[in-house]
């Protein structure tokens, strides 16, 4: 190839550095924004000037709290629930033989196509016929999916059968193999999958969009696009309540960064 | 036999409480959808036959074609935009970068990932707004404002670069992976036959990557079908139909105008186009095993 087109490796640093850099700056410049009380979005900040009072007033006038619970009450148990749920499953599949297993597989894996947008509708009628509307049930479990079962049983079928025999020679019932047995041993996927679960689920919007009508019941994502939608040019306040939200996932994330970028790119896996 | 009789009853119990939900929530709505699609349905009133009514609508429906329209466009930009840049920085990392300040760009640019789509549609209207800092910051630079939000070909242009934005790092992640699983091995024997970067790159890389670059082109194309969020936050389907979206027009059916069977009849449109695409990169993924 010819020189010309070679990029060195410090023009290389300088351009990802340029993109790095737009990645971040929107959201410092979110938090900052959400400390004043512009009218104008510019670029001067004057740290005197800096209050909280954006944050007192959506906690107070707009009652973010219980969009905040709401948000943690369905977040949590989606991904309590989804590494349950998923876990068992994967161990009936992975470690059970039955007639038509692989069938019953197959048609996992195959509703792993559809679209969540697709079946918004009959998912709503049932939810509807069912009268679970605004309620925690109807905002957690239609988002749980075959996904996880795929991934864990992926990971379980890695588990060696001797242990589990040996276990049951041992007088442990089957329950017990389950709890005590395997799921210590599938740790690191489920501690993916939850990852994985808690992001979606946190920032899901269409779903509680439609099926939580109620003001005590919708989420904070629900609450954000309220906020944008009525007082878009209260800059500060809408700023404050985004950062509010997009506190819990960031967290999470300087925490356990390494894993989460492992649970996060598992959803590629789905396609 | 006893013993695997037991074994298949043990397994429907573990199996039983995901199987309620995948039929309930997944091949249930499925069925339903094909048989709403062919009704009129307000869901206060018992659906109504109607034939193939809502299809007929759907063709000639403008909503429909701009939603068909946009997201083609918004597949050509976004897709070849965000493969791009996510295939070459993460060769960049993986070949100069392997150290501290990698690691760092890389959680930077992942940060976009893990926020909501809803707060960055939100974030980026007031970025994007015409006194804004994007247009403050192109006046610096002695370029002309852009009214980013309010025209037809922009606002497109500014959902599509938002949705880049928030997906680089997605697929960096998946690229570094990919990049990361190619034997060290191959570069060496290419180096030692004297192989330059670029050739490494299209002669090693991207051949090697082939099936990641299809689930990378699959899980754009299928994303780019799915917009809702942001178009909800950034535009509304506007101006005019020039950011409608095939989801923002399943909404405003289903609980707008509360007309369900139509509603259903263009969530099974989506369907077929999202199942192409799946069967098209499978197709394409095993062709190249084939031939390699």
């Amino acid at each position: 190839m010819k020189k010309s087109y070679k990029i060195s490796p410090s023009l290389q640093a300088l351009i990802i550095t340029f993109f790095a850099l737009l990645a971040i700056l929107p959201f410092v410049y979110m938090s900052l924004v959400s400390l004043t009380q512009k009218e104008i979005l510019d670029f001067s900040f004057d740290p005197a000037t800096f209050s909280f009072i954006n944050y007192v007033r959506v906690f107070r006038n707009f009652n973010i709290l219980v969009n905040f619970k709401n948000s943690l009450i369905v977040t949590s148990s989606a991904c309590f629930f989804n590494a349950l749920i998923s876990s068992m499953a994967a161990y009936g599949f992975a470690k059970k033989r039955f007639a038509y297993r692989n069938q019953l597989f197959a048609l996992y894996l195959a509703t792993l196509m559809i679209p969540a947008q697709v079946t918004l509708i009959p998912v709503f009628v049932i939810i509807r016929s069912l009268g679970l509307m605004n309620t925690y049930p109807a905002l957690v479990f239609p988002i749980l999916n075959a996904f996880g079962v795929f991934l864990v049983r992926q990971f379980m079928v890695n588990v060696p059968d001797e242990l589990l025999e040996a276990s049951r020679i041992d007088g442990c019932n089957e329950l017990r193999v389950f709890f005590q047995v395997v799921i210590p041993l599938i740790k690191p996927v489920l501690i993916s999958l939850t990852i994985f679960t808690f992001i979606t689920s946190w920032n899901d919007f269409l779903w509680p969009l439609v099926i939580a009508s109620r003001p005590n019941m919708k989420t904070l994502t629900l609450a954000i696009a309220a906020l944008k939608g009525n007082y878009s040019t209260n800059y500060g306040l809408v700023m404050a309540g985004s950062t509010i939200t997009f506190l819990p996932p960031f967290l999470l994330y300087i925490v356990l960064q390494r894993q989460f970028i492992a649970g996060i790119a598992l959803s590629g896996i789905k396609g | 036999m006893k013993i695997h009789r037991n074994e298949a009853k043990h397994a429907m119990l573990f199996i039983l409480p995901s199987l309620l939900l995948l039929i309930t929530f997944s091949v249930l709505p499925i069925l339903m959808d094909v048989y709403f699609s062919f009704t009129k349905y307000n869901i206060i009133q018992k659906p109504e036959w109607v034939g193939l009514a809502n299809f007929s609508r759907m063709f000639k429906d403008q909503y429909v074609w701009a939603s068909l329209k946009n997201t083609t466009l918004f597949t050509l930009f976004t897709v070849p935009v965000q493969t791009g840049i996510s295939l070459v920085f993460a060769a960049w990392i993986a070949s100069h970068f392997q150290n501290r300040y990698g690691r760092v760009v890389k959680s930077a640019l992942f940060i976009p990932v893990i926020a909501s789509a809803v707060l960055v549609g939100t974030l980026w209207s007031m970025l994007l707004t015409p006194r804004g800092p994007v247009n403050t910051m192109l006046g610096l630079l002695g370029l002309d404002t852009v009214n980013w939000l309010g025209g037809k070909i922009s606002s497109l242009l500014s959902v599509s670069m938002v949705s880049v934005w928030k997906n680089i790092g997605y697929f960096l992640v998946i690229f570094y992976a990919g990049i990361m699983d190619i034997p060290a091995s191959h570069y060496e024997a290419a180096k030692v036959d004297g192989a330059t970067g670029l050739q490494q790159f299209f002669y090693i890389t991207l051949p090697s990557l082939s099936s990641v670059t299809y689930l990378v082109v699959t899980l754009g194309t299928i994303w780019s079908f799915q917009v809702f969020d942001i178009v909800y936050t950034m535009t509304g389907g506007g101006p005019g139909l020039s950011t409608v979206t095939l989801v923002l027009t399943i909404y405003n059916a289903a609980f707008k105008e509360y007309n369900m069977g139509y509603a259903s009849a263009v969530a099974l449109l989506m369907f077929l186009f999202v199942i192409i695409i799946q069967a098209l990169q499978k197709s394409l993924v095993r062709t190249g095993r084939e031939d390699s």
